[in-house]
């Protein structure tokens, strides 16, 4: 039995081949005998390459399950050893890692923002204020006492104005350390993505396998035509341009509902 | 005004409720799928929907198809902001009764415009 993908099955055809001109070749000169004896020789020789096959397939998915358990979940836990079964969760858990760290910089981004906002809007009411009053300063419309008390408020002021800044600057500091989680995810997400590559082709190889295995035993399966349905979504679509279905901007979708009477 | 906002992801939920309160609506509840934001629709107290489509359990035009059936919802506003740009799929929120689409990923000014369009039609319909 040979390794190489398909030489079995090539083999057995020949076999088949030659077998016709056998049985044509004894048929023809009246020798019934040696006819049924070429037949059974083809019955048995398809038995052979069948089990050939099954086992050929039973030994590279054997294969295929101890090499993704050695080689392509190393890529993703950097370690060798366990079970497949904890290293498809571990697959997982570090995609769930993702998940939880896009979500925890977002919240921690949003918290700055929320923190920041109102530190903007008191710099701003104050400064407004501080301005009115300036300007009647300019205009030299302040009484003594009015102009004792912008003294002050001025001083006030830019002590606040020097704090708010310095809350600002760290929390715009903290968005940007924030964003250090693309690089976290990012790598994760690239092992993740190799192991699936290799998981893709290894499942390849076995269906190409399993190919052999049913042309020899006849076997044929059904297509099946999967259809998504719209209203479970689909979720963002990655390949907008090349997608005639889908719409590739709000002004598109807003194009499309004005069409329709929007 | 009170709205409420379905996203099965929180920090969605949170953008646009403080895109919301940007815009002057300060008072916002959440719901993160259609099964969960259903009683609440129904306790009755709510003026606006902005629903997300793709949410595990009752999807975004599941809900809208069920508050268009819903005698006492049926004429609450529903603005769709959601990912799912596919054409047929906005057509089928149009016949649904949507009131306005905006794909993920909006601007704020995007928002903006489609929350007031919705509120002039409504107006302009009284």
């Amino acid at each position: 039995m040979s390794n190489v993908l398909g030489s079995g099955l090539v083999d057995f055809e020949n076999l088949v081949k030659d077998g016709a001109v056998d049985l044509l070749n004894h048929i023809e000169v009246g020798d019934f005998s040696g006819a049924i004896k070429v037949i059974q020789e083809l019955s048995e020789a398809r038995h052979k390459s069948f089990y050939n096959e099954v086992g050929f397939l039973t030994r590279s998915l054997h294969d295929a399950i101890r090499d993704f358990q050695v080689d392509s979940m190393d890529l993703v836990v950097g370690e060798g050893g366990k079970d497949a079964a904890t290293k498809i969760t571990d697959a997982s858990d570090r995609l769930n890692y993702v998940i939880e760290t896009t979500s925890a910089a977002a919240n921690k981004t949003m918290d700055m923002v929320d923190s920041s906002v109102p530190v903007a809007s008191e710099l701003q009411s104050q400064a407004r204020e501080l301005r009115k009053d300036w300007s009647r300063l300019i205009q030299r419309d302040l009484t003594p006492q009015e102009f004792r008390d912008l003294y002050k408020r001025i001083d006030i002021f830019l002590s606040y104005a020097d704090d708010s800044a310095t809350t600002l600057h760290s929390n715009l500091n903290t968005i940007l350390l924030e964003q250090g989680y693309q690089d976290l995810t990012g790598q994760v997400i690239a092992r993740v993505n190799d192991l699936i590559r290799d998981v893709e082709e290894k499942l390849v190889h076995l269906v190409a396998v399993a190919g052999r295995v049913d042309s020899i035993s006849g076997i044929e399966h059904q297509e099946k035509e999967s259809e998504h349905d719209d209203t479970r979504g689909h979720g963002p679509a990655i390949d907008k341009q090349n997608n005639p279905e889908v719409l590739s901007s709000q002004d598109e979708v807003d194009d499309l509902l004005s069409s329709l009477g929007f | 005004m009170k709205i409420l906002i379905v996203d099965d992801f929180s920090t969605m939920r949170r953008i646009i409720k403080n895109l919301l309160r940007d815009l002057g609506f300060t008072n916002t509840v959440e719901a993160d799928d259609g099964t969960t934001a259903l009683p609440i629709l129904q306790a009755g107290t709510i003026d606006f929907l902005v629903t997300d489509w793709n949410m595990p359990g009752m999807t975004g035009i599941e809900l809208l198809r069920a508050v268009r059936a819903d005698d006492k919802l049926k004429s609450i506003p529903v603005l769709m902001v959601t990912a799912e740009a596919k054409r047929d799929q906005i057509i089928a929120a149009a016949q649904a009764g949507v009131n306005g689409y905006v794909v993920k990923p909006f601007t704020a000014v995007a928002l903006k415009e489609k929350i007031e369009k919705i509120f002039e039609r409504i107006d302009a319909a009284k």
